[in-house]
């Protein structure tokens, strides 16, 4: 990768510039200020746009969600933490699928909130923020708003987190983060590949914070993967962050968590804004949590339509990356923005903007199989079009 | 209630650590958690100024509505509930900022205008959350008594005391103390304020504005969208009855929201949240005005019921009283969770004498009075 941290932080820069920049901060899924701040509502209003920018579920968290929330409509006038059932029945939750104490799990509005309050946590003048580059931005984002120093740690040949490389820069760091799958990319490692990076952090870094984002966590099925929880729950300076906003369907309802070492809970425990979980999301969570079986089939809908729309790029001569997510990230041979402009005008929202592969890569969501089926006819005709892109491609 | 007292006095100690207990509605953790009363039956709440009665039909249709959007990050709605609530005031987006709560706004105020050399200024009590969020980041608080007697803010005080400070919260009407000040002393102080200090802000938390009947109580969002240096907090938890969705703005000067937006956006506030605040914030003002009124006739009631047995209330201007009990407030608490009702948390350095209490309905209320009657009958083990 040739890329420079200059022209990095320009645009990060850029993006920052954004109107609602806030936002991004400490969520995911910035397109839908970006891409759909304009075209929504109208777009919206005839129900034919296809989201697939920003990882969502299409299907949204479930009717036995949906009802529980109905449920605590007669205690919305109360304070999250006056409800019958209180934010400590998710920690409980939590706590009994993970096989944790409660005391090593830690809750927030989305697990942005999470990834916000790491840094703030660990990060400091003289400790950066490592990251793999590529990732999910929202601690480089926080950092640069600091004034804190952040090592970009460029992916492997295959868009995977470079192990190597990110234990060697993490030497001295305050926090390093470790997004498996990482997003955008898709890509994952398997459990012995992240004990084995947590390990040799511990001991070229030992005061060095280990986060390891598990946001895709429940849309992956390489057999290889196996969630770092247990590993965290057990060692010092390491935690995991989950949300509900993907495999669970809950993006709108912002919550999300974190498992680790009960110091490293406590510290980024300290940060977090008091009862940001609304009353009703509340019972979201907690009924979402009790129905394993509809998580096991989202995952299954999810593969086969990831399945199905990474062949039928395939079949157009464009190869994506592995991907254990609910998106994937595409080498179309051609800038992500012109072809995420042509696919808007055909009422699909694509994947924002991804440097240093902006002038390679789109990344796109799984929307239903059906809006996918529908995806695909535009991605035809717009790749088709050889006016969007300097390039030739293949068909 | 079978809770021990054992339980209560260690959760109390542990709150008591400091003379800024914790936030809005810390009382879950005094009271060790309110799931094991639930379960004895409800419990009577008046330990956290809500609204009895929710945010109305209207708005839980609007809840329902958002449910196909549950699954989506809701960063357009948000945009388009900052511009509903901002034309609500006659203003642009611009001079919007939303968040979880006005929890959110309180801290990010904090966050950006405070500093290491730059301290926070506030009136003891106040609400906690700008101290707690200013203790949290290690800057400085310099805190100011009330005026005796009255409870009201000490402006001279606090003028006194806001010179060179990085952020002056001023809660207004002040809580847990229920006290009010009217728009011309509110201006004046400002602008005293601005001129003596002109690299302060001031944060002018409204959360109990719809409540105020005080004669030339009002709103300093006309000041604060003329200067950035004035930025006014409101809330759809209180009157609105939307504590549970976790919904509050921000009103002032576009570079002082720009500034606030560029800390920290809404990317925490549910659709949930959102649905009902673009209902809300639209609703007929008749609406408001109606709940004004229920909580303004059931605070009169409990107010005279207090007064009329020689407990003495301040000046409420919210839907809460702060009542001098004559007695710990931690023996009244104990003593009428006891009975079924929850009343509020230690406010130092008015725990040994006063007890905050929230409004609730005026069946709740007459209720309450029944239970405060029994346990103030009983002589105070702590008598002095």
């Amino acid at each position: 990768m040739s890329l420079t941290r200059r022209r990095l932080f320009e645009r990060l820069g850029s993006v920052a510039a954004f109107p609602m920049s806030g936002e991004a901060v400490a969520a995911r899924g910035r397109e839908a200020a970006e891409a759909e701040g304009v075209a929504l509502t109208a777009a919206a209003q005839n129900g034919s746009t296809i989201r697939i920018a920003s990882n969502e579920n299409p299907l949204g968290p479930g009717q036995h969600v949906l009802d529980a929330i109905v449920g605590r409509f007669p205690e919305v006038g109360r304070y999250p933490f006056n409800a019958k059932q209180p934010e400590a029945a998710i920690v409980s939750a939590l706590a009994s699928m993970h096989s944790v104490a409660n005391n090593r799990i830690s809750l927030s509005a989305g697990s942005g909130e999470l990834l916000v309050n790491a840094v703030r946590a660990f990060c400091t003048a003289d400790r950066p923020l490592v990251t793999a580059w590529p990732s999910f931005e929202a601690p480089v984002t926080t950092a640069n708003k600091m004034g804190l120093p952040v090592k970009m740690v460029e992916l492997d040949g295959e868009l995977r987190i470079d192990i190597a490389k990110l234990v060697e820069a993490s030497k001295g760091a305050g926090l390093v983060f470790f997004c498996n799958p990482n997003n955008p990319t898709g890509t994952v490692h398997g459990a012995a590949a992240v004990a084995d990076f947590v390990k040799q952090v511990r001991a070229a870094s030992p005061n060095t914070v280990i986060l390891i984002d598990e946001a895709y966590h429940e849309y992956v099925t390489n057999p290889s993967y196996q969630s770092a929880i247990a590993l965290a729950a057990e060692t010092p300076n390491v935690f995991v962050t989950r949300t509900f906003s993907k495999a669970y369907g809950m993006a709108g309802l912002r919550i999300g968590y974190a498992v680790g070492h009960t110091e490293t809970i406590a510290e980024v425990n300290r940060y977090r804004m008091p009862f940001s979980i609304g009353l009703p999301n509340i019972a979201a969570a907690v009924t979402g949590l009790g129905n394993p079986r509809h998580i096991e089939s989202e995952r299954a809908r999810n593969t086969a339509v990831r399945d199905f729309t990474t062949k039928a790029f395939q079949e157009m001569g464009y190869s994506a990356t592995a991907s254990e997510t609910n998106f994937i990230f595409v080498d179309l041979k051609a800038p992500a923005a012109p072809f995420r402009d042509a696919c808007r005008e055909h009422g699909v929202l694509v994947g924002r903007d991804f440097p240093p592969y902006e002038k390679t890569h789109c990344r796109i969501s799984m929307g239903t199989m059906e809006e996918m089926q529908r995806a695909v006819q535009v991605f035809r005709k717009v790749l088709g079009n050889t006016t969007i892109a300097a390039g030739q491609h293949g068909r | 209630m079978s809770l021990s007292r054992r339980q209560f006095v260690q959760t109390l100690s542990a709150g008591a650590a400091g003379a800024w207990i914790g936030a809005r509605g810390r009382e879950a953790s005094i009271f060790g958690g309110l799931e094991g009363l639930h379960a004895q039956g409800d419990p009577l709440i008046l330990a956290s100024n809500e609204n009895p009665l929710g945010p109305g039909q209207a708005v839980l249709n609007a809840v329902r509505g958002s449910f196909s959007e549950a699954g989506r990050y809701p960063f357009a709605t948000a945009a388009d509930v900052t511009r509903a609530i901002a034309e609500s005031h006659k203003l642009k987006p611009q001079n919007v900022l939303i968040g979880s709560g006005s929890t959110q706004i309180l801290r990010t105020s904090t966050h950006v205008f405070t500093s290491k050399t730059r301290p926070l200024v506030a009136c003891i009590p106040a609400y906690e959350e700008c101290a707690d969020y200013a203790r949290l980041m290690g800057h400085p608080i310099s805190t100011v008594a009330l005026t005796p007697g009255s409870l009201t803010m000490d402006l001279d005080a606090l003028l006194g005391a806001s010179k060179g400070g990085g952020l002056v919260f001023y809660c207004n009407p002040n809580n847990p103390v229920a006290t009010g000040v009217d728009a011309k002393g509110t201006r004046d102080f400002i602008t005293a304020l601005l001129k003596a200090s002109p690299d302060t802000t001031i944060l002018v938390d409204e959360a109990y504005f719809e409540y105020a009947t005080m004669p030339g109580y009002e709103t300093m969002i006309p000041l604060a969208v003329d200067n950035p240096r004035v930025v006014v907090a409101r809330t759809f938890s209180k009157a609105y009855g939307m504590a549970g969705l976790r919904l509050g703005y921000a009103v002032g000067h576009p570079d002082a929201i720009k500034k606030m937006g560029d800390w920290d956006g809404n990317g925490t506030v549910s659709v949930l949240a959102l649905a009902a605040g673009m209902v809300a914030a639209t609703q007929d003002p008749s609406i408001i005005a109606a709940e004004s009124r229920r909580n303004t006739e059931a605070r009169s009631f409990t107010a005279k019921w207090f007064s009329d047995r020689g407990y003495t209330p301040t000046d409420s201007q919210t839907n809460f009283l702060f009542v001098d009990i004559k007695r710990p407030c931690r023996e009244f608490r104990e003593a009428c969770a006891k009975h079924g009702v929850m009343v509020g948390r230690d406010f130092p350095p008015y725990e040994k004498s006063h007890c905050r209490i929230s409004i609730s309905t005026l069946a709740d209320m007459q209720r309450a009075v029944q239970v405060f009657e029994k346990v103030l009958a009983q002589p105070s083990a702590a008598a002095a």
